[in-house]
């Protein structure tokens, strides 16, 4: 006797069908699965017993042999469960289930037969819904996040018992509502605001711009100067992910198994903070079964490195290349998967190791060697991906306590999302979003500078003794800047406020 | 080119002692190499290893070599007794015998300052360095310092910027620049000044040499300045050197709270030394009129520019303190700043701070 049921499996972050292929024949009583299965899925033998037999159901004392098809691709993962308890369940000569076939089943059993969430059903819906399948039966626990996808219908299940009865026809199940994105980003109100951080209105303004053109930021400052506040307030005042960024992200979070399923979507932007004893792989993805990495947990939103020369030189050089492509490709013998990784990169450093060097409050104790060594672990690849410097300073007691009202997290981003929407008409049919990531081509046709502009720039060149790979970025910044004052043409107050953002090309470090 | 002056060249390889020169001059009659190696008491003086790589040394052929060497990477030696030696050093206790130069010798006799202080100078030592060498380059004067990091290299810049002369004094040969971040800077001041070393240019630097060489840096100068300093700083030999070869010791005077002045402030408190608020002090002192000397030019500022001005003359402040005191908003005053900062009204200095220049 052999019944077919459908089910997904996961690779990086793409489903595949996979058709699980119950055999039940005389012989000595045995369960079997076969399919380049992983040990979960091994041992799924004992929970569908189980919860087949806790359920109530009549469990066939013969030998069972499940096949996973595609037999060479592996499996992983709890989430067969409950296709195969399906299966043997419709084998019973009594069985009256129907239509078992039309279904794709998720979901992992307990002993008691209870459906237990499952990692990654959001990416396992959207390449469903792309391959033609159109009717599913889910773990309960996984709706919300369900709920996203549109033109499928989804059944949630408590328990195997609640699944079974749906089939037979004894009682209905209430299919999935599509949910609704606007109103996840309006619940969603982050906790830290910059109305919250007190002074620091440079690097506030710095980090608006950053915002708007999508600028990495580096950020130097001794100890206690609010760098970290500073970057965890960054995601308030950045653009609201579109329904298409959201689903992206949601899905890598969703295999990573970081998926609040209460909430069933990010609707706002990640924000990762890696410590910096990461290792390389933790930070890229990789390791058994090429998982995703930090970088890619931080698809359309930041990546914030705090202490950037603690981490290991090889760590930070690896973030070259997705910094770069906004993808990183992560090739492992037995397979090469490919994660979104476009992140805003936000890194905090302190000017020496002591911390103190240029700070007024207290005196650096770092002799010039160890200063100039701190400061060379970030290499020149890295600076130059790198677009506005930021130097803080302790705040005062005087900021601390002055009344003024600082400004709230929602009317930077007003002017933020303003700067975006100029940005896309500029860059339509391309593929470029934002500012910093125009090409030299790109920064030619659009950063034209008049002749007032360019003497500025120049000028500024031959005084402040800038280096030379600060020039094309400081053109990227200034038509950042010219875009949140709604500028057509970059107008040389916007070019020295640019310049203003390159402090670590300056010579006055070490 | 005498035997004595070969003789001293042929010496230099060796990285020896003052005093052991002194001693092998005593026993010569007419110095010269080929005497020096029949002297009798030779293994004496020297150990015998050095004896031999002596005498081995002396022959014709690799004497030859040596002097080919140096003039290929463009090195002159100039010794005691030569015309071109130094004659602000001719008269020291404790003279090198040789010194390897690089760059325009002329600037010898030029009339000259020394200028030294701490490798950590904060902002303030960076600014008044700055300014002061800046000044004093322009109106002729030679800045002559040693090529350390902090204010040393501070003043070698600013001369080089401004178009000066400068003289940088190594404690370690020419292929063993110290700091070896400095090699571009001793370059450029090799093409447009004037570099030094009594080091044989194999020779490492050591914690000896550099404290050594500084009574080069302080017998070269007319005067020393010392812009920075903390009471335990190597510049303690550089002025201890000046004050013994009669030197004027010029001192910038500095907060009493700040580590960084102690040394300054105590050489003015004890009389030891001018104090130095301005350039003119220095001239004063050295009784030089600067002619040239031009009428600073004000340029003319706008309200806003006025108000940060009349802002920063309180001292150096960071940017949200001039934007509370100036009531600006952050956009336009970044602008603002780095456009004065462009035409040279005040400086940025490290953490973010501004002053004025």
């Amino acid at each position: 006797m052999l019944a077919k049921v459908s089910s997904f499996g996961l690779k990086g972050i793409d489903g595949f069908p996979v058709e699980v292929e119950t055999d039940i024949t005389n012989g000595l009583p045995h369960f079997d699965v076969v399919g380049l299965a992983d040990t979960a899925i091994k041992e799924a033998k004992e929970r569908v017993r189980s919860a087949i037999r806790n359920s109530g159901y009549e469990y066939p004392i013969k030998r069972i042999t499940i096949n996973l098809a595609p037999a060479d691709v592996k499996k992983e993962g709890a989430l067969y469960d409950l296709s195969m308890a399906v299966a043997i369940i419709s084998l019973n000569k009594d069985s009256k289930l129907k239509n078992v076939e039309d279904y794709c089943y998720l979901g992992e059993l307990s002993l008691d037969g209870q459906v237990k969430k499952v990692k990654g059903v959001l990416p396992i819906l959207i390449s469903a819904r792309k391959l033609g399948y159109k009717k599913f039966i889910i773990p309960f626990d996984n709706a919300i996040e369900a709920s996203f996808i549109e033109g499928i219908d989804v059944f949630p299940v408590k328990s195997l018992t609640e699944c079974i009865d749906f089939l037979e026809g004894k009682a209905e199940l209430e299919k999935v509502k599509v949910g609704n994105y606007q109103k996840e980003i309006i619940a969603h109100t982050a906790v830290l605001d910059f109305c919250h951080v007190k002074g620091q209105e440079r690097a506030k303004r710095a980090l608006e711009i950053a915002a708007a053109g999508g600028h990495n930021v580096i950020m130097i400052g001794p100890p206690g100067s609010g760098k970290s506040m500073l970057a965890k307030c960054f995601p308030s005042i950045l653009p609201d992910m579109t329904f298409e960024e959201a689903l992206e992200t949601t899905k890598i979070h969703s295999v990573a198994g970081e998926l609040d399923l209460k909430k069933g979507i990010l609707a706002i932007r990640p924000f990762r903070s890696p410590h910096h004893t990461a290792s390389t792989v933790s930070l890229t993805g990789g390791g058994n079964g090429s998982k995703a990495g930090e970088i890619s947990l931080a698809h359309n939103g930041v990546l914030f490195l705090d202490e950037m020369p603690e981490y290991s030189r090889h760590t930070i050089e690896t973030l070259r290349q997705p910094l770069e492509d906004g993808v990183i490709t992560v090739a492992r013998a037995n397979s090469t998967i490919t994660y979104p990784a476009n992140f805003m990169l936000i890194a905090s450093m302190n000017p020496c190791p002591c911390g103190n060097f240029g700070s007024k409050l207290k005196e650096c104790t770092c002799t010039p060697n160890q200063i100039h060594k701190y400061l060379a672990k970030l290499s020149g690849p890295i600076m130059d991906r790198i677009d506005i410097h930021i130097e803080v300073d302790n705040v005062t007691y005087d900021d601390l306590k002055n009344g003024k009202e600082e400004e709230k997290s929602s009317s930077i981003k007003a002017r933020v999302d303003k700067a975006r929407d100029i940005q896309l008409k500029r860059f339509k049919n391309t593929k470029i979003y934002y500012n910093s990531k125009m090409g030299v081509a790109k920064t030619k046709e659009f950063c034209k500078l008049d002749k007032n502009s360019d003497d500025l720039l120049r000028m500024a060149f031959e005084k402040l003794k800038l280096s030379a790979r600060a020039h094309d970025r400081i053109l990227r910044v200034a038509r950042t800047i010219a875009d949140l004052e709604g500028e057509e043409n970059i107008l040389p107050q916007h070019i020295a406020e640019a310049i203003s953002y390159r402090s670590l090309d300056r010579k006055y470090w070490g | 080119m005498t035997d004595k002056q070969m003789f001293l060249i042929y010496l230099s390889q060796f990285n020896l002692p003052i005093k052991k020169i002194d001693e092998v001059l005593d026993l010569m009659e007419y110095p010269s190499i080929d005497n020096f190696v029949k002297l009798k008491d030779l293994r004496q003086i020297f150990n015998s290893d050095l004896v031999n790589e002596m005498i081995d040394r002396a022959e014709d052929r690799k004497v030859s070599m040596y002097f080919a060497n140096l003039r290929g990477n463009e090195i002159t030696v100039v010794t005691k007794g030569d015309e071109n030696y130094p004659k602000k050093l001719v008269e020291l206790p404790d003279a090198p015998y040789y010194l390897f130069c690089k760059g325009d010798l002329s600037l010898f006799d030029s009339k000259s300052i020394s200028i030294v202080g701490s490798r950590t100078p904060t902002n303030y030592g960076r600014i008044v360095t700055d300014r002061l060498a800046g000044e004093l380059a322009k109106s002729g004067f030679t800045i002559v310092s040693g090529l350390a990091v902090g204010i040393d290299s501070i003043g070698h810049r600013k001369a080089l910027e401004v178009g000066g002369k400068t003289i940088a004094v190594l404690g370690s040969g020419f292929n063993n620049i110290y700091p070896s971040e400095h090699s571009a800077l001793a370059r450029e001041i090799a093409e447009n000044g004037l570099l030094i070393s009594e080091y044989c240019p194999s020779v490492k630097s050591t914690r000896y040499t550099f404290p050594f060489r500084n009574r080069i840096v302080a017998g070269l100068g007319d005067g020393v300045l010392i812009t920075e300093a903390s009471a335990k700083s190597g510049t303690m030999h550089t002025k201890d050197f000046a004050l013994d070869y009669g030197k004027t010791v010029f001192a910038v005077p500095g907060n009493i709270t700040s580590e960084k002045s102690a040394l300054t402030n105590e050489l003015i408190r004890s009389n030891q030394c001018v104090c130095v608020t301005c350039v003119e002090d220095i001239y004063h002192e050295l009784g030089f009129t600067d002619e040239k000397k031009e009428k600073r030019v004000f340029v003319q500022l706008d309200m806003i520019q006025q108000k940060i001005v009349e802002v920063l003359k309180n001292g150096e402040k960071d940017i949200d303190s001039i934007s509370r005191e100036c009531n600006l908003n952050i956009n336009s005053l970044n602008s603002y700043l780095t456009m004065m900062e462009i035409s040279g009204i005040i400086r940025r200095m490290s953490g973010g701070v501004y002053m004025l220049a």
